[in-house]
């Protein structure tokens, strides 16, 4: 838990891996909540690697005590999230009856879940408009839709959903906290600069002194020692920006 | 904010419904919102969704943060809600901010996080920001909500907001609270080194032994560099470091030479003018760093 508390993203597969079985059988508590499993699971995960960071191992609960609780209220609120009634307008109602007929025809003609650029067509309606509706009705998009409906270079559904296998749904997650724990800090760094602090202590590498870091960069023992300063300053600058205040006009 | 608009305003709200709710919170950021004041709506995806759907036209004037998994630590949530207030304050010269606070399901962590929101008093205390911390009295145990009177200097009532009889000082709930250090005599000590970067050549292998991934190791040297240069700068030198393991954690100890000090806020208090963030920084990198005299000489000693 540890580990994982501490960024090693190997530790965090080892941790989901062995908890799965554990967050699928809490998944199954929501089945009929018209939520699909893979989301549940995927927030299921969230909650797991949340309840990592946050465990304490000096606490008197065990660890999956504790963090089913958070994987549970992760899978609770996606699911009140996902569900909550929406108050619609007479006109909105009306709006979405004219979708939902459309749909069904085009699902009777075609075969196959609609686009929004169809149902769009089909209804006269902003194609921003169907996306709203159709989200407050849950109702399933086609695979050739954009995620983003305002940005043609977003993938499709369909692109996401290439394997429906549940253990899927923890890889996305997993994946951004890798991507993360690698750039998360050292993100704020240039690459000279970051190559100077990795190579210097060793990390990821064999540790070099600044003489050798800067032979290898043409640069002098100095330089390099300047190099690596701007850097951690950088790096102290990022975590510690005081918030700027307007002052009102008196 | 203070009763003429410059500093901190931090008020807590117990309600029992979500139409109790939403008819405290929605009039509070609109009548701001109306005085050309920053909105800022801090809480969980349903709760998110819930304030959207009951702000309507003004949702899209409203700043809306996600805090599911922002309460990590007390020094994280602070730092991750001060570069909130600090993009809003940009923006507009003031703010409100409602704030829903997740405490958790074991006892033994409670007092962390009513001493998170006693601490807030301090650490956001020269902003101009109105917060409104929300608390559903259904589930919320009562040891929470009797910490909640402790920790917020008012609390709504009803239609009025009323002092809190109840209100501690917050260095002195932080005294109250916190546990005295425990010996860690595993612990070994490291040469000490001429220098900062010195500190950090003998204290990185020792993370990389002890398995830590790159970016820990990292956020361990750096927070460990602000707490030497502090050891340096005000405490007359360092007389020791001392590496180990704890309870399954990494802990380095920097024993300095100078006196030390005795204030349960530091590193809690956000950036500004006149006070050093050393402390802040280390603190967001870390798990845990505690500060106490020993025979050794004033140690602060950080957990990863």
């Amino acid at each position: 838990m540890i580990a994982t508390e501490c960024g090693d993203s190997a530790a965090c597969r080892a941790l989901v891996e062995s908890f799965l079985p554990a967050i699928s059988n809490v998944a199954r508590g929501f089945q009929g909540s018209r939520v699909e499993r893979r989301e549940l699971l995927q927030e299921g995960v969230a909650g797991l690697l949340f309840a990592a960071r946050r465990y304490d191992s000096q606490l008197d609960t065990p660890f999956w005590a504790y963090a089913s609780f958070w994987v549970r209220k992760a899978m609770q609120e996606l699911v009140a999230e996902l569900t909550r009634p929406v108050a619609l307008s007479d006109r909105a109602a009306r709006d979405l009856s004219h979708i939902r007929r459309a749909r069904n025809e085009s699902l009777q003609t075609d075969g196959r879940e609609p686009t929004t650029a169809e149902l769009s067509a089909a209804t006269g309606l902003a194609p921003s408009h169907v996306e709203s509706l159709r989200a407050t009705d849950r109702m399933p998009r086609g695979l050739e839709d954009r995620l983003s409906a305002d940005d043609a270079s977003s993938p499709t559904v369909g692109a996401t959903i290439i394997d429906s296998d549940a253990e899927q749904a923890y890889e996305k997650v997993l994946d951004d906290l890798e991507i993360h724990g690698v750039l998360g800090l050292t993100d704020e760094l240039e690459e000279r600069e970051r190559a100077v602090v990795r190579s210097h202590y060793g990390l990821g590498q064999e540790a070099q002194t600044l003489r050798e870091i800067g032979a290898g960069l043409g640069l002098t023992a100095e330089r390099t020692r300047q190099i690596e300063a701007a850097a951690l300053t950088k790096l102290r600058q990022a975590l510690a920006r005081p918030a700027s205040i307007r002052r009102t006009a008196t | 904010m203070s009763s003429d608009g410059t500093a901190l305003r931090h008020n807590a709200f117990v309600y029992e419904t979500e139409d109790q709710y939403l008819a405290r919170v929605v009039p509070f950021l609109q009548d701001g919102l109306q005085a050309g004041e920053g909105a800022i709506v801090a809480h969980t995806k349903p709760g998110l969704a819930m304030m959207r759907e009951a702000l309507g036209p003004d949702a899209t004037r409203v700043t809306f943060v996600d805090v599911s998994w922002a309460y990590t630590r007390p020094a994280r949530a602070l730092a991750a809600y001060h570069e909130v207030y600090a993009q809003q304050l940009q923006k507009t010269p003031k703010l409100r901010a409602v704030a829903d606070v997740q405490f958790g399901p074991d006892p033994g962590e409670w007092h962390l996080w009513t001493g998170y929101e006693a601490v807030f008093n301090r650490s956001f205390g020269h902003l101009p920001a109105w917060v409104l911390c929300s608390y559903n009295a259904n589930g919320t145990p009562d040891s929470v909500i009797e910490g909640v009177w402790q920790t917020h200097p008012e609390v709504v009532d009803g239609d009025a907001w009323n002092a809190s009889g109840l209100y501690e000082d917050p260095d002195r709930l932080l005294r109250r609270i916190t546990p005295p250090p425990q010996e860690l005599p595993d612990l070994r000590s490291l040469p000490v080194g001429r220098d900062l970067e010195q500190i950090r050549e003998r204290l990185a292998p020792e993370l990389i032994a002890a398995g830590l991934g790159e970016a820990k190791t990292l956020e361990m040297l750096l927070a460990a560099t602000e707490i030497a240069a502090n050891a340096l700068q005000h405490g007359a030198g360092i007389e020791d470091v001392r590496v180990g393991r704890a309870h399954g954690r990494f802990v380095c100890e920097i024993v300095d030479r100078g006196p030390g000090f005795d204030d349960p806020t530091a590193g809690y208090l956000a950036p500004r003018a006149g006070v050093g963030s050393g402390l802040w920084v280390a603190r967001q990198l870390t798990w845990r760093i505690e500060f106490f005299r020993s025979p050794r000489g004033f140690t602060t000693r950080i957990w990863l």
